[in-house]
Formats: structure tokens, sequence, C-alpha cells
């Protein structure tokens, strides 16, 4: 399939994500010719362990999250990010982990906006919030290069038309920038051959950089709501 | 949900029952080659103990994975009615770490098995797999080329077919009305029933062994 780099935004020191930023990504994105087409929409759960006995401390995964993405209706995919597993499912596992009642839904995130077509790219300009409230908490960027599934044959090319994107956000002067971070995907036992796997990975790492942005706890338990 | 009866036959006389399946099912039967694992929580973990089954088909070029967790029985004097077992069971295909996301999430192994044998899938008033396996166990952890069977001489039959809250009724019964073909051979039961081999078997199978012309 296409691959694709995540994006998220990084304010500068001192500010914060608005809508106002939305609407500007959203507006460079058909200064370049972006035409815009259709919503889309992917949601990311945490998933906290339940215990029968809160007193008996356990090592357990902190970072078991599940995504679902708009490009896979029919699936689900599981990360725990700091053992490096991702795994890819049927719709149906969330069931399963329903009826095992070992582990519960601690928070939902929805990334959701509308995508543009530029030629063989395709972009995703996103807003980042707690599935129950409208707070904007982020803003995600996915660009997707249609030809291509090998991302060593494809990285000349999306560091291009990354330079183009980055010239035309510059003039919009807004306090922040995009920011890619690879994952190791072959850590993930993940080949060069882009999967929908490969983006759960790039979403999971990219919620890792949205909280870490977060300095004190009581403004990351803030920041789910 | 799923309705399932089970029942055991002698190795000796799978061959039989190949044929009178094969006549019955009208379709070719597929090999069996499933590396079952059954994981169970941890201690506290869970707000209730669970277990979860993890099989690997090892026939396919490639082994494919799926989870399969099995709930409950229907319970009731509705369901003591019903010849069939009718209970819960959700399954998902998924990727080959499966078993490293489990171990990660807290549950561990509690045993593993080997089925070996062949299914047969077809059409009778609903959509039945029948089975017929030798269950094995592995000597060592993961050893599906060391695996002994757990009963010797003797191979596990299962008939299945996936229901709903609406349709069990009608599914319950077209199981049951397929496995009277069986009865020559052996019997099926809710599992947990067990009734052993039937009588007639030595004779039904002869009977089938010489239809078909194979001499023994």
């Amino acid at each position: 399939m296409p691959l694709k780099w995540v994006f998220h935004w990084q304010p500068n020191a001192g500010t914060t994500v608005n809508s106002q930023m939305l609407t500007e990504v959203s507006q460079c994105a058909e200064s370049i010719n972006g035409v815009k087409e259709g919503r889309w929409k992917a949601t990311l759960t945490f998933y906290k362990p339940m215990f029968r006995d809160q007193a008996v401390p356990a090592e357990y995964p902190r970072d078991f999250l599940g995504i679902s993405l708009p490009e896979q209706p029919n699936r689900y995919y599981f990360i725990i990010r700091s053992q490096k597993i991702v795994l890819e499912a049927d719709s149906s596992i969330q069931m399963i982990m329903e009826k095992l009642q070992s582990y519960k839904s601690r928070v939902s995130l929805t990334f959701e906006g509308f995508q543009y077509q530029l030629g063989d790219f395709q972009l995703r300009v996103g807003k980042v919030a707690p599935s129950a409230s409208e707070n904007l908490r982020g803003i995600v960027l996915e660009v997707e290069y249609l030809p291509l599934s090998s991302m060593e044959k494809s990285r000349q090319i999306l560091d291009g038309f990354v330079e183009i994107w980055q010239e035309a956000m510059s003039k919009r002067s807004l306090p922040g920038h995009f920011m890619h971070i690879e994952p190791n995907f072959a850590e993930f036992g993940l080949s060069d051959h882009y999967t929908s796997q490969h983006t759960a990975v790039q979403y999971a790492t990219v919620m890792a950089q949205l909280i870490s942005a977060v300095q004190t706890a009581q403004a990351k338990v803030a920041w789910w709501e | 949900m799923e309705c399932v009866v089970q029942g055991i036959i002698e190795t000796q006389h799978v061959e039989a029952l190949e044929i009178l399946l094969q006549g019955l099912c009208g379709v070719h039967r597929e090999r069996l080659r499933i590396h079952e694992s059954c994981l169970k929580s941890s201690p506290n973990l869970g707000l209730v103990a669970s277990e979860v089954r993890v099989l690997c088909d090892l026939e396919q070029p490639e082994p494919t994975w799926i989870v399969r967790h099995i709930g409950g029985a229907m319970r009731g004097s509705g369901a003591e009615q019903i010849s069939v077992l009718v209970r819960t069971m959700v399954e998902s295909k998924v990727s080959k770490n499966v078993l490293r996301l489990f171990y990660a999430l807290g549950y561990k192994l509690d045993h593993e098995l080997l089925r070996v044998g062949f299914a047969f899938h077809f059409q009778r008033g609903a959509s039945i797999t029948v089975t017929v396996s030798s269950v094995n166990k592995m000597l060592k952890l993961h050893a599906t080329d060391e695996a002994v069977p757990v009963t010797p001489g003797i191979q596990l039959v299962e008939v299945t077919a996936p229901a709903s809250s609406e349709n069990y009724s009608e599914v319950a019964a077209a199981v049951s009305s397929f496995c009277e073909y069986l009865a020559p051979l052996l019997h099926l039961s809710k599992p947990g029933t067990s009734t052993g081999v039937v009588p007639t078997a030595a004779a039904a199978a002869a009977s089938l062994m010489s239809d078909a012309g194979v001499t023994t």
C-alpha cells in the first residue's frame, strides 16, 4: 500500500495549539493547489489493566493502546510501544478484549479533519481531541505518496515534498512547525514495504510526542479531558 | 455464538468416517494442523480470571493466526432441551506476534496442543464444519515437530456451526439432524458429556469400507 509520513504540530516554547492554527494549516494545503476531498477520522484508545486487588503491585505496560484507521475499517491495531509490539487484528478483537475484562479503555482520542489531493500525494490535516470533548490538543498531518510502497525508494521524493510544504507554511508565520519522527520500524518487526501497521506505529509515536510535550503530571491529566 | 457437539472415534475407523463424510458433505476435505495455545491471565489481572486461545494454522504456506474467546454456554430449560451446546464465541484473525502481545499484557501459557487431522466445511441447513483430529501434546515448549497423542488410538470429532441469538435454534436443529447420519460410527454430544465409542462402529466402518471398495 502507499506509504505515508505522519507529522505532529510542535508548538514553539510557551505557545499552545489553537483552532486558528488548524485553519491556517488547512488553507496552506489549499494554497499549494490541494483539492479538498472528504473527511477522515482515526481513533486512538489507551487501555489500562484492571486488578482484583489494588494493593498488589504489578508490572504491566502503561502504553498499551489500540488504533482504528479509516483506510482499514474492518481492522484494529494494538501497540505496546515500549516493547516494540504491533499487532494487526480484525475489529472483533475489541469485543474479545471486552469479554476478557483484563484491560479497559482509559481514554480515547480522535484524529479528524479533511483530506486533500495534490497530484501523486494525498494530505490529511487533522485535529487531535479527546473523543468526549472538542478541546483541541494537537494537529497532525499525513503525507501519503500514492505510487510507491517502499520507504527507501520514496524517501527523496517525500523529502522534496516536505520542503515545498514547509516553505508554504513558513509564509504563515505560525508559532511552531510540523515534525516527523520516523520510528525504527525494524524494531517492530516491520519491513521496508509499507503497511497499515507502519501507520499505527507512527500514530503511537506521535502520541508519545504529544504527551511528552506536556510537562507536569497535573497538566498531563488535564490534557486528556 | 456457535453450536457445538463432540465425540470420539477409534483411529482405525477414521478412514470409514472420512468416506461417510465425503459422501454426506459433497466437498473435499481440508488437511488440518493447528497449534493451539491456551493462555490464562496472571493472578490478580482482570476483574475475573480470563482465558483466551491462540490458534496457529500450520497447514498454510505461511502460518496464519487466530485469537478465539469461548464464553459461557447457554443455560436454562431451553438449553437443556437442545441436544447441542450453544455458547458465545468470538474470534479474530491476527498478525503473527499475537503471543508476544498477550505475554506482555500479563497472560501466561497454560497448555498447548497440536491438532492433526482433517476438516469438512459445507452447507446443510447451516454453515457446518466437521473436524476429525488427533489431539497431541508437545514434550518441549512449542515443539510441534515432537508432539505425541494425548489419547493414542482415539481421535476427536467436533461438529460446529456459527449461530446468532436470532437463529441458534435452527442452527442447532441442522447440526443435530446432520449428526444422526454419523450415529452408526460415533455418538456426538455436548462437550463434557462424553459417551465413549459406539458399539456399532466396527460393523459400520467395515460396511463403509466395503462399499467404497477398500480392502482391509
